[in-house]
């Protein structure tokens, strides 16, 4: 059972956003949820008064907050937080099952866009979330939806203006096949996600993704490089990074040890 | 007695504390008083122990107020007529401040008082920013003597974030000053040096022998790939100018493997950034003639490449060295290419030679080593076969501006060994007595990376002694100081005869070099322990001698950052990496295509031009430039080395003929590459570890 940080929420109320606010409350929205650190970064605050922001989302109903797992509390918004968002997503915390992943993806996310690049180009993340929503209930079994795509637009002051990139944040290690297949999807792809099957794959048309940027932990790192291997010419087109520090989850307390295991090199 | 006793103590501590609050009583009020120079004060102190400032920096920024002290001063004695009133300014200003501050008018007073308030406090922050740092270095200062440490750590990381924020502000570091420095990155700290922002290297420093040491990944190619773009632009100004020779690169990468190759692109991108009208890969994809040499020298450098045997085996060196030597220097002049030697290490071909007449000792010679050409032939065709057609030629060092020749010491080591010596040689040779193509001799930097692995059959420190006596410069690095030569001996000489510095990167183990950077004198003070957790103010002082490098503070240093010892002294610097253009022409890809497409067309790989003299263009249809020459052209400089905005120095004008134009299109199979995506990677990922 999950139970939400602090006391019973105060009645709605509406309360003044800030431009802040919305900004954190739309990445919050578009990752499924994020940590507490995270959302410091994001608003560009210390955690005890990303933690503050987060009460007041709490109380103006805009969202929820719990410890979900080891490390700092997640925040997620509620229906009426979402709806204020103008988002069709529904509402639910981020599931236990992909913690971690979330915050990877989060953390990439953070990372790209810190880059002076990034904010010079104009770029535009569009998050799984946002991609799964546009599918709908169509996702095939085997259809793979990347974790999300970074749009350049055209005329940016970028040398790669224009293209279209598929994130993937790969913390553990899958079969180098499934991998392959993997990239081969992402970078044959014509269509956007949501589109009719017939646009999906056509060939003549350009590749919906440019390139294919992979951040990976040091475990899953050598599974993608041999998997880029395998593709041949189409290699170049897959870039494969480290992930960007703090994108780890603090390892779970084990109730036997009776002791906080820490990652080397984490700070708290 | 007791009671009275006990009534002085309380007499004296309430006089003792009645002293300190009208001390702190007569401080406030100063401060308060002179509230405009306490705010400036306080403010610049705080941002430079925010930004990791030096205190010097404050005093600068004092000495830079001052046209508008004079300004201000002048303005007063023209308004007054009486150079009373300019002594008196400030005096009246700081009243004026106050009345308008009491009327309600901050602006106005902010404005009567700045031109007085703002060099006097920026004096006074420096000033009390120094005594902060003097305290803390000599360890009086802070709650405790842990407080140093933590201070020192604590502006260190202040340091290395200004630092950074310097290499990320665009435009902020070119590649080369003005006044013709190379630029590293962005200082950190220095110690013993003169502290800047930017690192700047003269360029003499790079025309003698430097060091440089860095662990796997630590950022060491990038610093390497800087410092040689520097050292070319800075040459080929120079040159421009008249000032200089034109300047020759050549780098020796002795662990190959892919990783070599991808740094060889890398290097070719930045160089041709920098300024380089061409760049030859050896010998994937541009060969040089090991038969150029003079004959003695051919003669000896053919004999060093075999290896050889002691006692008995001696008697065989003999033999061959003198059957070697008949061969090379045989009347007819030397051989042309390794076929043309081979078919000479024939009796039958050195009899008709030296039949000429008045070679009758040679023909004896000849003679009587008849049975021994059956195993020398044998000896040097396995050796050729293994060494490949690099250094079968044509082409020599005078064909490119920089030369990125690949050893695979990994690999293949008896026959890097063995090219390695070759290479030497020839760079030796051409150095001494093969002026380029307008008679002048060149600028020649030698960097070897790794050269111990193939160092067997040339020791490094000769290669030193060589190279010092040559006039080139030699930079060596190493992964670690072990790597840097065979034994401490060989290692020691190579750094003490680093005259142009050391650089060194992350290593395990720096104390050997941290110590060829000498110690300081610093103040060791200690403190009285009162009770945990209180320190006294009180103790003793001493002097004690310190490293200027600390080991520790190497040990710790992050990627990209790197230190600098030269001559006692040492800057730490966040290096600035360099980003070159897209590869104008394909890689060893392109390279096969054009020269698979030569073969198909039946022309050799290279030909020599009409004036005979050995050249690496190749003659493809229609005459077109070498696959592994990049013409450096306007566009390619303008495209710039630094795409954070830095603006590269103008690519000065290079004398002489231009090389001969291609016209011929381009190998068939080449795709337009995506853009470089990895300056972008790096700043929101951090740099990839190279090798």
């Amino acid at each position: 059972m999950i139970r939400a940080e602090g006391t019973a929420a105060p009645p709605a109320g509406g309360g003044n956003l800030a431009g802040r606010d919305i900004a954190g409350l739309l990445f919050t929205a578009e990752m499924y949820g994020v940590q507490v650190d995270q959302l410091a970064a994001v608003l560009g605050v210390s955690e005890s008064r990303a933690r503050a922001i987060a009460a007041r989302w709490r109380r103006q109903r805009h969202a929820e907050s719990a410890r979900l797992g080891p490390g700092p509390p997640w925040i997620w918004l509620t229906r009426a937080g979402l709806a204020g968002c103008g988002l069709p997503y529904a509402p639910a915390p981020p599931a236990l099952s992909r913690l971690a992943h979330i915050r990877a993806v989060a953390a990439v996310r953070l990372a790209l866009e810190s880059a002076s690049g990034y904010h010079a180009a104009g770029a535009y993340w569009r998050s799984e979330r946002r991609l799964r929503a546009r599918v709908g209930g169509r996702v095939g079994l085997r259809a793979h939806l990347p974790d999300g795509e970074v749009h350049w637009p055209d005329g940016a002051p970028v040398a790669w203006a224009g293209e279209c990139w598929a994130i993937e944040a790969e913390l553990t290690r899958k079969t180098v096949g499934r991998t392959t297949a993997i990239m081969q999807e992402l970078l044959s792809r014509t269509g956007d996600y949501g589109c009719p099957a017939a646009d999906v794959l056509v060939p003549g048309r350009p590749p919906r993704h440019a390139r294919v940027l992979y951040l990976c932990s040091a475990a899953a790192r050598p599974t993608v490089a041999r998997a880029r291997e395998a593709l041949g010419g189409a290699a170049a087109r897959i870039e494969i990074r480290a992930l960007p520090p703090g994108a780890a989850m603090e390892p779970a307390v084990r109730p036997a040890a009776g002791r906080t295991a820490r990652q080397p090199g984490t700070t708290r | 007695m007791i009671s009275r006793y006990v009534s002085l103590l309380a007499v004296r501590a309430a006089a003792r504390g009645a002293l300190r609050l009208i001390r702190l009583a007569i401080g406030a009020a100063l401060i308060v008083a002179a509230a405009p120079v306490s705010l400036v004060a306080a403010g610049s102190a705080t941002a430079a122990w925010l930004r990791g400032w030096p205190p010097g920096r404050l005093y600068r920024a004092a000495a830079y107020c001052a046209p508008m002290v004079i300004a201000w001063l002048v303005a007063t004695a023209l308004a007054t007529r009486s150079w009373r009133s300019v002594a008196t300014a400030p005096y009246l200003a700081w009243l004026a401040m106050w009345h308008h501050a009491a009327a309600g008018s901050y602006p106005a007073a902010a404005a009567v008082i700045a031109p007085a308030a703002i060099p006097l406090g920026l004096l006074a922050g420096g000033l009390a920013w120094s005594y902060r740092i003097r305290s803390m270095e000599t360890g009086s200062g802070g709650l405790s003597p842990g407080s140093a440490v933590t201070f020192d750590l604590r502006q260190w990381r202040h340091q290395v974030r200004s630092a950074r924020a310097l290499i990320a502000a665009p435009g902020s570091l070119p590649l080369t000053t003005q006044n013709g420095h190379v630029v590293a990155g962005a200082v950190i700290r220095t110690i013993g040096h003169q502290g800047d922002r930017i690192a700047a290297i003269p360029y003499p420093r790079m025309r003698s022998h430097q060091v440089v040491v860095g662990t796997t990944g630590t950022g060491k190619t990038t610093l390497l790939l800087r410092l040689w773009a520097g050292f070319m632009a800075t040459a080929l100004r120079r040159h421009a100018a008249g000032a200089g020779r034109p300047p020759l690169l050549v780098v020796l990468d002795c662990k190959g493997g892919a990783d070599a190759r991808r740094i060889a692109d890398r290097a070719r991108r930045v160089l041709r950034a920098a300024g380089a009208r061409s760049t030859a890969i050896w010998p994937d994809e541009a060969s040089l003639s090991l038969w150029t040499l003079p004959p003695r020298q051919l003669t000896t450098t053919l004999l060093d490449l075999i290896e050889h045997g002691t006692g008995a085996a001696a008697y065989y060196a003999d033999v061959m060295e003198a059957v070697v030597a008949l061969a090379v220097e045989a009347p007819c002049g030397p051989p042309a290419s390794a076929a043309d030697f081979l078919a000479r290490l024939d009796p039958g071909w050195l009899t008709l030679a030296y039949s000429s007449g008045g070679y009758d000792s040679d023909l004896a010679l000849v003679r009587s080593a008849a049975r021994q050409f059956g195993d020398i032939a044998l000896r040097y065709r396995t050796l050729f076969r293994r060494l490949g057609s690099g250094l079968d030629g044509p082409g020599g060092f005078a064909d490119a501006d920089a030369w990125y020749c690949i050893l695979e010491g990994t690999a293949e080591i008896s026959v890097a060994e063995g090219q390695a010596r070759a290479l030497v040689d020839l760079l030796a040779s051409y150095a001494t007595g093969q002026p380029d193509g307008s008679g002048q001799a060149r600028e020649i930097l030698l960097a070897v990376d790794e050269f111990s692995a193939v160092s067997r059959r040339l020791p490094i420190w000769q290669l030193y002694e060589r190279a010092r006596s040559l006039g080139l410069a030699v930079q060596v690095s190493a992964q670690s100081w072990q790597g840097l030569a065979a034994d401490d001996d060989e290692r020691y000489r190579i750094a003490a005869s680093a005259d142009g510095g050391i650089w060194l990167l992350r290593t395990p183990h720096p104390e050997p070099v941290t110590g060829l950077a000498g110690t300081r004198k610093l103040v060791d003070t200690t403190r009285r322990l009162l009770g945990v957790p209180l320190w006294a103010h009180q103790g003793t002082s001493r002097i004690r001698e310190a490293p200027v490098a600390d080991p520790a503070l190497i040990r710790s240093l992050d990627v990209g950052q790197v230190a600098y010892i030269y001559r006692g002294g040492v800057t730490f610097i966040q290096v600035k990496r360099l980003i070159g253009g897209p590869a104008a022409l394909a890689g060893p890809t392109g390279a096969t295509a054009a020269r698979e497409s030569r073969r198909a067309h039946g022309q050799p790989a290279v030909a020599r031009p009409a004036d005979g003299r050995a050249s690496t263009v190749p003659p493809a249809p229609g005459g077109s430039a070498p696959a592994w020459v990049t013409h450096g052209d306007a566009s390619a400089v303008s495209a710039a080395h630094d795409r954070s905005g830095a603006v590269p120095p103008d690519p000065p004008p290079r004398p002489g003929p231009p090389t001969p134009a291609a016209s011929v299109p381009a190998a068939s199979g080449q795709r337009n590459p995506l853009p470089d995506v990895s300056e972008l990677l790096d700043e929101a990922f951090g740099a990839e570890a190279g090798p």
